[in-house]
């Protein structure tokens, strides 16, 4: 099955091409078009906060993602060298009570996709894994 | 990749019509439009949404920022949106209870 493994500068710019890329390969790989939806909002997601992290943490190396495809399922994994994710700030709100971008980012990956997590990186950073079943 | 941002008045209401993509890259851009108007005077604002094709959590956190500032002048911010994979987004993120969402833009400036 098919391996696809992307670099992009850690810049916003990039994101619309990966979410492109990444949704031409989901209708190829014959998902619906509301998963094809899902998928281009998660992997926005990801990356967004790939890029945000390595801005962060003044770091320009790549934003690295690889998409693989078996019989049951896609895996994508955005791996950054940002600040790794730090779990405290998952619940947080701002001072008028409203979730912060990273929240609202957070619950749209974990509701978009059938399983998602966060993994620090040897060297520093983050991996997002998200998995699609067919 | 483009987003396209038209304002014009209707009654008190500005009227912010977006095209295109609102992400990461984009969303700058419709915040720095929302800010000046609010510093112009203009403290009740609709959204429309219609035309746009996609939406992440950036662009909710400017509309966010946004509703913050009008908010602060005792002004609204209304949205207009009735496609559904636009309407999941604020669904997911439980901001159907914070922002006014209409089907047009008569009824976000009470004309309707």
């Amino acid at each position: 099955m098919a391996i696809v493994r992307l670099e992009i500068p850690p810049r916003s710019a990039y994101v619309g091409v990966v979410r492109l890329a990444l949704s031409s390969l989901a209708r190829a790989a014959g998902l619906d078009e509301e998963k094809v939806d899902d998928i281009k909002i998660a992997v926005s997601e990801a990356c967004a906060n790939a890029v945000l992290n390595n801005e962060e943490a003044g770091s320009d190396d790549p934003v690295v993602i690889s998409w693989d495809e078996t019989e049951d399922a896609v895996h994508i994994e955005v791996a950054d060298r940002g600040a790794s994710l730090d779990p405290d700030a998952l619940d947080e709100v701002d001072t008028q009570g409203f979730s912060t971008r990273a929240v609202m980012s957070i619950a749209l990956l974990k509701s978009l996709v059938d399983d998602c997590g966060f993994e620090a990186r040897e060297g520093g950073g983050t991996t997002t894994r998200l998995l699609i079943h067919r | 990749m483009e987003l396209g941002l038209d304002v014009s008045k209707v009654g008190s209401h500005a009227v912010v019509d977006v095209k295109g993509e609102i992400d990461v890259y984009t969303a700058p851009k419709l915040r720095e439009k929302l800010i000046e108007l609010v510093s112009e005077g203009s403290y009740d604002v609709v959204v429309n949404l219609e035309g746009v094709d996609f939406l992440d959590s950036t662009g909710l956190g400017v509309l966010v920022g946004a509703l913050k500032r009008v908010k602060a002048h005792e002004g609204s911010l209304a949205l207009v949106c009735t496609q559904d994979k636009i309407l999941k987004i604020f669904k997911i993120t439980g901001l159907t209870k914070v922002f006014p969402i209409h089907d047009t833009v008569d009824a976000a400036t009470g004309a309707a």
